[in-house]
């Protein structure tokens, strides 16, 4: 019941084949003019998208592939060597280190931030009114500062000297930026991760909160359901699905993290390896070594890395199905 | 299978799609402020593309204006590590866009320039005299020379000295030690008697550079373009180890980076008693960060290992200039950095120790005077300038022989092991990262 109404009507037009044909011949080709425009809306609206995502998103990938099957050699120059790359990448020393500070800022980051937007969007939305519409603003503030800008913030406030928290530091014993990061990088990064992206998902589930049906939540309350109860059994499971939505969007950005550990080793040199996440792997191979081969195997394997997870996500909570059971 | 038409498929393939993979990666393809007629020669006019860092900027104005003829095109680039790097990496995806002299902040990028993949670096051997060579501080050319050919010009060196503070050494009646062994008696004084104050900094570049560098630990010693020796349980490692295990212990030697805002604050507070460290640190840092009085720091010889009569000097930092491979005006391009270098009115009012002889004796007339110094630094500066150690050579994995060592060695620093153990697996962890830049290691 609940699905249909979360996902709303499909638009009148697209499924054209269930419309009665028309009977006159006269106006036949009038008819089947418009049904071939509304066949065609679809595309044109897809399209932008379609266009950027194949100049920036699969274009490149393909020349990354390309590029990824022939090695520079001292010798003998450019070289077809279809596995080469990918073998030496994946048997990189510093793979395993990237790998592991990169899964420990997602295993921190991820969680912690799904449970804290649903929290957060619950208890806002079980208590609308004034507060909660400014709190939803203060909520989202912190997102209003991203990447790098983000990462010079929060260096400061880990440095003891500096920082408005200076007497929490002084409590955890932190005595200067330094010992502050080093060893806990993915711990800060995952608070900035949190500080980033959590306002605008608590804005986005708060909406899809808002959005249910008002009678289910009524009848809930009407037989006898608490506030704790309306929120966890009902309102929830009919939002669950967005955790999948976030877990797709963030996973990606959290498994090709970059910007920020490379801002914040600015402030602290020598304390966060330059190739500290995957992502900054790849960019030293193509950079500091000049073997673009190599960056675009690496690359490319972050990438499949994403795409796997993203169609597990999707398989496992069904995140499509509603779509299919109306077509 | 190695083949001509695959090669030259993919360089097509790479100048057509260059541009959208270098914009993906840094949102611009071309680097910033590129010559993009490196190879249409104009008649007539000379023009050179230059990159320097905003220290040489007054320097490249005056080269213009002793130098009308030569159009000089300059653009100012950031010193942080690997920038120079990432340009010459995308130009050379590009095939276009090379500067015709590049300053080096980081000097060890040339072992990068000069080899393949980069091929950027021109060998200069046949295109400076001799004379000028000769010219410059012994030694100090030893970094920019691969095989016996010349791939870059020094500008500075930053041979390390010992650092004190000569009020403070009188005021607690200590002597400035001579040996290493003195060095770390001083220190478990000082940290009984005087708690607090430190005697040097293990951090980074700067530790490794001055202890187990000025050792002769060999963790960067050049063979060849192409071979490397890097042995951490050489003697050379052990001492510095073993030296330093008692001084982390009781605090006198701290693991703060001397960049850290935590350790310009020991300076400030005038708790620095020593500091083994580069030559430039007393214009930029005792000076300018750490605020130390006037009239109170002095430079002494490095101490001496034990077994050695020579105060072997580490080294940090210290430019060069690169001219490229690519440049339509070769002799202009080498003219100019010849001038960077070696002309001794524009070196003598650097801020670093010049690395031309001639240039760095007016350095050392014009400072002598400098009313900060407790006495004049620049005898101990130019008897340690020869003697930074010859397994101190410049590699493509410099960048990692810093984070390793701090991820290793400097994090080792609180625990009980000997910190030996914590070298050895810096480097074991350098042999990879020596293996995984081309470098053949042998022991």
């Amino acid at each position: 019941m609940t699905e249909t109404e979360i996902a709303g009507r499909p638009p009148a037009g697209t499924d054209g084949r269930a419309r009665r044909r028309a009977p006159e011949t006269g106006r036949e080709a009038r008819v089947l003019a418009r049904r071939r425009r509304r066949r065609l809306a679809p595309y044109v609206f897809v399209a932008p998208y379609a266009l950027f995502l194949v100049g920036f998103g699969i274009a490149p990938a393909v020349y990354g592939f390309y590029t990824s099957l022939f090695t520079d050699d001292t010798d003998a120059g450019t070289t077809f060597a279809p596995l080469t790359n990918w073998g030496e990448v994946l048997t990189d020393y510093r793979l395993a280190d990237s790998a592991r500070n990169v899964a420990t800022y997602v295993a921190l980051w991820l969680p912690s931030m799904l449970v804290l937007i649903f929290a957060i969007a619950l208890v806002l939305h079980a208590r609308p009114g004034r507060f909660a519409a400014a709190m939803r603003l203060v909520y989202y503030v912190p997102g209003a500062i991203t990447g790098s800008a983000a990462a010079l913030l929060w260096l400061f406030m880990v440095s003891p000297q500096v920082s408005p928290f200076s007497p929490l530091l002084d409590l955890l014993g932190v005595e200067n930026a330094t010992e502050a990061v080093s060893g806990n990088t993915p711990l800060i990064l995952a608070l900035m991760g949190i500080a980033i992206h959590a306002g605008g998902w608590i804005l986005i589930v708060y909406a899809a909160l808002a959005a249910l049906p008002r009678d289910v939540l009524e009848a809930a309350v009407i037989d006898g359901a608490s506030s704790w109860q309306v929120a966890m059994r009902v309102k929830f499971p009919m939002v669950s699905r967005y955790a999948a939505l976030i877990l797709i969007a963030t996973f990606a950005a959290g498994t090709q993290v970059f910007v920020e550990p490379t801002v914040l080793a600015t402030g602290v040199p020598g304390q966060i390896s330059s190739t500290w996440s995957i992502n900054q792997l790849a960019y030293y191979y193509a950079t500091q070594q000049g073997d673009f081969g190599k960056a675009a195997a690496l690359s490319l394997a972050l990438l499949l890395v994403g795409l796997v997870v993203a169609l597990f996500v999707i398989y496992r909570t069904k995140f499509y199905r509603i779509d299919r059971g109306l077509s | 299978m190695t083949t001509k038409g695959g090669q030259q498929r993919a360089r097509h393939a790479r100048r057509v799609t260059g541009c959208a993979t270098a914009g993906l990666l840094l949102a611009g393809c071309t680097a910033p402020g590129a010559s993009t007629g490196n190879g249409d020669n104009d008649e007539g006019a000379t023009s050179l593309t230059v990159w320097v860092d905003s220290t040489r900027t007054p320097g490249v104005e005056r080269y213009m204006e002793e130098h009308p003829d030569v159009d000089i095109r300059m653009t100012t680039i950031p010193s942080d590590p690997g920038y120079v790097l990432t340009q010459i990496s995308l130009a050379n995806q590009a095939e276009d866009g090379w500067p015709d002299v590049v300053f080096l902040n980081t000097p060890e990028d040339v072992a990068s320039l000069a080899a393949p993949p980069f091929d950027f670096a021109a060998p200069l051997s046949e295109l400076v005299d001799d004379e000028i060579v000769d010219g410059f501080v012994e030694g100090s050319l030893s970094g920019c020379t691969f095989s016996d050919v010349l791939y870059c010009l020094r500008n500075d060196i930053g041979q390390t000295v010992l650092w004190y503070n000569q009020a403070l050494m009188d005021e607690f009646g200590y002597e400035v030690p001579q040996t290493w062994a003195d060095y770390g008696a001083l220190g478990e004084r000082v940290a009984a008697e005087h708690p607090g104050y430190i005697i040097g900094g293990l951090s980074g570049k700067w530790g490794a550079g001055v202890y187990f560098e000025s050792s002769g630990c060999p963790t960067r010693d050049v063979v060849d373009l192409t071979t490397v020796r890097i042995d951490t349980s050489d003697p050379g490692c052990v001492r510095a180890a073993e030296l330093l295990d008692p001084l982390l212990a009781n605090g006198s030697v701290s693991t703060l980076s001397p960049s850290d805002p935590a350790f310009a604050q020991i300076g400030q507070e005038n708790r620095i008693l020593m500091l083994p460290a580069a030559s430039w640190y007393g214009e930029h840092r005792f000076k300018a960060a750490y605020e130390s009085p006037a009239g109170e720091m002095a430079a002494a010889p490095m101490p001496t290992w034990e077994g050695e009569d020579v105060p072997y000097s580490g080294s940090v930092g210290g430019g060069a200039f690169v001219v490229s491979r690519h440049s339509a005006h070769m002799d202009a391009a080498v003219d100019f950095a010849t001038w960077m270098t070696t002309d001794v009115d524009h070196q003598s009012e650097q801020p670093t120790y010049p690395a031309f002889a001639e240039a760095a004796e007016a350095w050392g007339a014009a400072r002598a005077e400098d009313p900060f110094y407790a006495e004049d630094p620049f005898p101990v500066m130019k008897e340690q300038a020869p003697l930074i150690r010859d397994t101190f050579g410049w590699v493509r994995y410099a960048n990692e022989w810093n984070n390793i060592f701090n991820e290793t060695v400097v994090a080792a620093a609180g625990s009980p092991d000997p910190l030996i153990e914590a070298v050895e697996v810096w480097g074991s962890r350098l042999t990879e990262a020596a293996e995984s830049t081309d470098y053949e290691v042998t022991r």
